[in-house]
């Protein structure tokens, strides 16, 4: 039994990443085709790079304002975040797009493709985050707000100097995973024509037929962004479990 | 400190933690102590006079002041006193001077300099000078309920409560504590505790409390408790716990 699972577990992986190498190996590339287009799969790289940054600043924000809406006293802000997050959580990323695009900035009369990419990416993460966030605050000990009390912290101090702090090493792993599925799922932007690192690999596709060539350089362009944060959360969470 | 108890009752869903407790002390009284079997009350009674419960009925006068119900008055009410922990409640993201300099300049808007060399000098005064840059999980529980205790008196406060301060503790550092505590007793300083330690209280309390399922059994001079102890229930605790 214990050698059975190794064995299990390694003839099935080697044999799929056999099968990939032999596609991968098989295949007569033909990079001279994609060369012209070199050029706009790094813009795309960069635009991946540009929006992923930009909305994870903008997620911090926002999965912050909500899970403030959560945790507070008054109902009103509570159930607006709480119907906001089971929202954007309940329904797929693909259609969030679509219809932040085409219905409401269409609606408003808003005309970026980028802008919208962007906002809609934010909201989304954001209220991953959110969860997250709430977990973090939701797991300090009843005896931190206690002692916060007695010390004659009011409710903001205690948040300021005592929850925030704490919270912020307990859900800053959770949190990287986060932002790396951020990266991937920006993606998905190709749908309302951002010219995104997909987008492009997708027009280098159509005009030249070279569909290893065109689309390989994905998979190492996003490894490049999401690996160095799988390692940092890895670091992080190691740190974390000497603490206590 | 003359504390006066008038119909007092805490009540958390059917458990009536305090039951109508009346009391009167005299102004003479500088150590009081709260003893009595586990869930007896003790622990309630002293957060209801450290302003951390508000009564459901009944009400708390100490030094002739009313204890307030709204939470803004009560915010000003804990800080100023101090109120030790049995399990310490350090903050675990700061480090030990950290902890005593934090309300000092938060709460009581000390300048840092002049919060610093006052947590400094209690530091030495409680012999834990070679622990300041430490964190709570570096120092053992003695240390911890030692730095504690000096975030607690660090600014000099009108009433220290103590909840069992050693009960979470092995002998000797038990021992170190309960030193501590003495010296603060004789220094002058005003103090209720809730103990399972009969010697400490018999030595050092001037007035004992005894509670037992939310009631009042028995109040007097602590000589008197524990030489010729009126009721049969505080002869037959006293006759069990000073057994060993």
């Amino acid at each position: 039994m214990k050698y059975f699972v190794s064995i299990t577990v390694s003839i099935f992986l080697g044999a799929i990443f056999c099968l990939i190498f032999r596609v991968l190996l098989i295949h007569e590339y033909n990079w001279a085709a994609i060369a012209p287009y070199r050029f706009n799969l790094f813009s795309g790289w960069l635009v991946t790079l540009g929006i992923s940054a930009a909305a994870l600043v903008l997620s911090v924000f926002i999965g912050a304002l909500l899970t403030a809406g959560q945790l507070s006293p008054h109902r009103l802000p509570g159930w607006l975040s709480r119907a906001f997050v089971e929202l954007i959580r309940g329904t797929p990323l693909l259609t969030q797009i679509l219809i932040g695009y085409y219905l409401i900035a269409d609606a408003v009369g808003w005309d970026s493709r980028f802008g919208v990419g962007l906002v809609v990416l934010s909201c989304f993460s954001g209220a991953y985050l959110s969860e997250i966030f709430r977990g973090g605050v939701e797991s300090i000990p009843q005896s931190q707000w206690l002692a916060s009390r007695a010390i004659g912290f009011s409710g903001w101090q205690t948040y300021r100097f005592v929850v925030i702090p704490q919270a912020i090493r307990r859900v800053l792993p959770a949190s990287a995973g986060q932002f790396a599925n951020l990266i991937k799922d920006s993606s998905l932007l190709f749908v309302i024509s951002v010219h995104e690192f997909t987008m492009q690999a997708r027009e280098t596709n159509a005009n030249t037929y070279a569909t290893f060539e065109a689309y390989l350089p994905l998979i190492l362009g996003y490894f490049i962004l999401t690996f160095p944060i799988s390692l940092l959360s890895r670091h992080l969470e190691k740190r974390f479990s000497y603490e206590h | 400190m003359s504390i006066e108890a008038t119909g007092l009752c805490k009540v958390y869903g059917k458990t009536r933690a305090v039951d109508d407790v009346t009391l009167c002390l005299s102004d003479s009284v500088q150590v009081l102590a709260l003893i009595g079997p586990s869930g007896g009350g003790k622990s309630t009674f002293l957060r209801l006079l450290g302003g951390l419960e508000v009564p459901t009925s009944g009400e708390v006068r100490v030094d002739g002041k009313l204890l307030p119900t709204k939470e803004e008055d009560l915010m000003k009410y804990r800080s100023g006193n101090g109120f030790l922990f049995q399990s310490f409640n350090l903050f675990p993201h700061l480090t030990a001077l950290e902890n005593i300099v934090l309300p000092l300049v938060q709460v009581h808007g000390w300048e840092k300099p002049k919060a610093l060399d006052r947590a400094k000098s209690v530091v030495a005064r409680f012999h834990l000078t070679d622990h300041i840059d430490k964190r709570p999980c570096q120092l053992s529980g003695g240390q911890q309920q030692r730095i504690a205790l000096a975030r607690a008196m660090a600014h000099e406060p009108a009433l220290l409560l103590l909840d069992e301060p050693t009960s979470a503790l092995d002998p000797e550092m038990k021992a170190g504590v309960l030193d501590l505590i003495e010296e603060l007793c004789q220094s002058g300083q005003r103090i209720v505790l809730s103990t399972h330690e009969m010697g400490f209280a018999k030595r050092s309390a001037d007035q004992v409390v005894f509670l037992s399922e939310g009631k009042l059994i028995e109040e007097g001079s602590a000589e008197s408790f524990f030489e010729s102890p009126e009721t049969d229930e505080v002869g037959g605790f006293l006759s069990k716990v000073m057994k060993w």
